[in-house]
């Protein structure tokens, strides 16, 4: 589904990304771990589309398509879905309406008709009930005055209402406590199907004990220093990073 | 006729100051010749605002004093009526009273439960020396010279005397018409609320602009103690009219004015808010919400002068500039000596949204007591990309998110509007000059 060969990238002239080679095939999770600095947020804003990167050099392939030609919104339209690190506060504009807004640009992109605001409401409403969201929600600016738990279970919900074919979620579970992690884990995993993927950027371990991913890679210094099952996520967590880098050089 | 000054040597061969001279002599004596008169030989020494006018520094009226402009005639039944196309959001039940350069049309007029309605003229034959009273010259003549203008050539104009709770808002149509090029009118009206009363008032100016027109307008509003205004004045004016407003509040004590100033026509459009708060605990909100668009100038000067104890000014702008629009919002707060305890809080936000546009905001303040809370901020920038890049990343496409957001920056504005119908109209008429606008409409 996803497909990366030896992607550079850099921001304010500093190199992040020194080649990334990466594959991620329908139906896996993936999580991608590394210390802070590693370059783990940059890939995860460089597939989105963010204009600030550079890319100099690489290719990214998403069900075939060159995912690099394409702009922030068609990356979007086409089932990319990233989950923001630190989602935006938007006040003004309802989260009901960006959500609608949202969902009808996908339609309309796949040659659907926009959606009936009733059902529309009744799917939102469900979601939230799922994602043990209060009804406030409805009224409010787009994050505006959430706390960092409600923030991200509002980047769940909003995957939740647009099932992305692939979603990257970019440390959705830092400062969670343990009941919003569950949610927000609960929330990813009812997503888990046979022909989509998820990407998890991570610091920890602990997300992990919650959704199982398929392949673990620690990214270091813009590269992927090493790939493995779940027990590497545990390896690192006993071990540290630096065990990863001295493994590499020895 | 005696023969008046002559203007200051800024522009002694300015050919609109020469039409305004000439439009003095050519006005029938009235019974408040001697007032007017005064008026007219103040506005004749200090001639046109120029650069060196404080503030109009960041207007240029240079073109407009080239005109020669042609006093606007009282409409005859052969003039055609309006068209409703320029009239979006009409309060349901409104009591409507049209005025046509600045003649108000009172012929069709049903009588309104604690509202009297005169006009000017009418005012002025029964009782001219009452009239005089109400009729403010501008405290302020060197700054407000357009009012002075006014005061020196309105013809005629509307009273209202508002004594109860009116329940339907008062809706005050400002039309232009002229078969020639550079029409002027000098609309005036003067709305007097009294102690305790409450009402809606909402004028709006919607001059076609074709032929081009010069619509001077000056407002008296004067609210009693413990009276609660909620105060309109919207320009919708087409694409080459221009308009001087001149909007004077006078609050008594515990009186409350709600005033809202939306820029959203017109080629070159200057207002004027001169608000005091004379009684103790008055309380002024004032909400300027401006809409620079295509080559349009929009010039907002709010100045707010506490003369009680306890009285409360809160100022809001939002300007957003566009194309090679210019958009200028200056407030100013003035705290006397006797105003202790006073209030203010100014705040001014503008948004670019192209690279040919320009926002100017300047908040000033002058304290001359102790024991006050003033409160000032003015920012200017561009769309947020933090935000813009969030909707991107959604699947909206950029023209949308662009719009949306330009939506929400106004929204502290629009949300404090509580006729919904006027919101409506208002909101119609901004959505139509914003990018991609039909894709807006349905998230309203």
């Amino acid at each position: 589904m996803l497909k990366i060969e030896n992607l550079t990238a850099r921001v304010a002239g500093k190199d992040i990304l020194n080649g990334i080679d990466l594959s991620i095939n329908a139906g896996e999770v993936h999580a991608i771990m590394g210390p802070n600095g590693s370059g783990k947020s940059t890939l995860a804003q460089v597939l989105a589309g963010r204009e600030d990167y550079e890319i100099t050099g690489g290719r990214v392939t998403f069900d075939g398509q060159d995912l690099l030609a394409l702009k922030p919104e068609e990356r979007a339209r086409a089932g990319l879905f990233l989950g923001f690190q630190y989602p935006v506060e938007i006040p003004g504009v309802n989260n009901v309406y960006l959500l609608k807004a949202a969902l009808n640009a996908k339609r309309k992109a796949a040659g659907l008709p926009e959606v009936d605001a009733y059902e529309f409401l009744a799917l939102i409403k469900q979601k939230m009930k799922f994602m043990e969201m209060s009804e406030t929600f409805l009224t409010r600016g787009v994050n505006e005055g959430f706390s960092g738990g409600e923030k991200k279970r509002n980047e769940i919900l909003q995957m939740l209402v647009l099932e992305p074919k692939l979603a990257i979620l970019d440390e959705t579970d830092s400062g969670l406590d343990i009941d919003a992690l569950k949610i927000v884990a609960k929330g990813v995993n009812s997503l888990r199907d046979p022909k989509r993927a998820v990407v998890l950027v991570t610091h920890y371990q602990r997300l992990l004990d919650y959704i199982v991913p398929d392949q673990v890679h620690v990214l270091s210094g813009g590269r992927i220093l090493k790939s493995g099952d779940k027990s590497l996520a545990f390896e690192l967590e006993e071990r540290g990073y630096d065990w990863v880098k001295a493994s590499r050089v020895a | 006729m005696s023969a008046l000054a002559r203007p200051r040597a800024e522009s002694p061969e300015s050919p609109a100051l020469r039409a305004f001279e000439a439009q003095w002599h050519a006005r029938t004596v009235d019974p408040l010749h001697a007032w007017h008169e005064r008026a007219m030989r103040r506005f004749l020494r200090l001639g046109l605002p120029g650069n060196r006018d404080e503030s109009w520094r960041y207007t240029n009226l240079r073109r407009l004093a080239a005109v020669d402009f042609v006093a606007a005639t009282e409409p005859s039944d052969e003039t055609p009526a309006a068209e409703s196309g320029f009239l979006s959001g009409i309060p349901a039940g409104a009591i409507r009273i049209d005025i046509i350069n600045g003649y108000p049309q009172l012929a069709s007029h049903v009588p309104v439960a604690g509202l009297r309605i005169t006009s000017l003229a009418q005012f002025a034959r029964r009782d001219a020396a009452g009239l005089q009273t109400l009729l403010a010259e501008p405290t302020d003549a060197e700054q407000e010279r357009w009012a002075l203008l006014n005061a020196a050539l309105f013809v005629d104009g509307l009273h209202l005397a508002i004594d109860g709770r009116l329940e339907s808002p008062l809706l005050l149509v400002h039309q232009m018409r002229g078969s020639t090029a550079n029409t002027v009118a000098h609309p005036r009206v003067l709305i007097e609320a009294a102690a305790g009363s409450r009402a809606t008032i909402i004028e709006r100016h919607v001059a076609t602009g074709m032929p081009p027109t010069l619509c001077n307008s000056a407002t008296q509003l004067a609210l009693a103690p413990g009276a609660a205004i909620e105060h309109y004045r919207v320009f919708a004016d087409g694409a080459a009219a221009t308009n001087f407003d001149s909007l004077e509040i006078r609050q008594a004590a515990d009186s409350r004015c709600k005033q809202f100033t939306v820029a959203l026509g017109g080629a070159l459009l200057r207002t004027n808010l001169q608000a005091h708060l004379d009684g103790a605990g008055a309380e002024l909100d004032s909400f300027s919400l401006l809409v620079g668009h295509g080559p349009r100038h929009v010039d907002c000067m709010n100045v707010a002068l506490h003369h009680a104890p306890r009285t409360h000014s809160r100022q809001t702008a939002r300007a957003i500039a566009g194309d090679t629009s210019r958009v200028i919002f200056n407030s100013k707060v003035v705290v006397d000596v006797g105003a202790a305890h006073a209030e203010s809080q100014q705040s001014s936000r503008g948004l670019l949204l192209s690279p040919q546009a320009e926002i100017d905001t300047r908040p000033q303040l002058e304290i001359h007591t102790d024991e006050v809370k003033c409160a000032h901020g003015a920012t200017t920038g561009r769309l947020d990309p933090n935000m813009l890049f969030y909707m991107l990343s959604r699947g909206i496409d950029r023209a949308t998110a662009q719009s949306l957001l330009v939506y929400a920056f106004l929204a502290d504005v629009l949300t404090g509007m509580s006729v919904h119908e006027t919101r409506a109209g208002i909101e119609a008429d901004l959505i139509a000059q914003l990018p991609d606008s039909e894709l807006l409409r349905e998230f309203r």
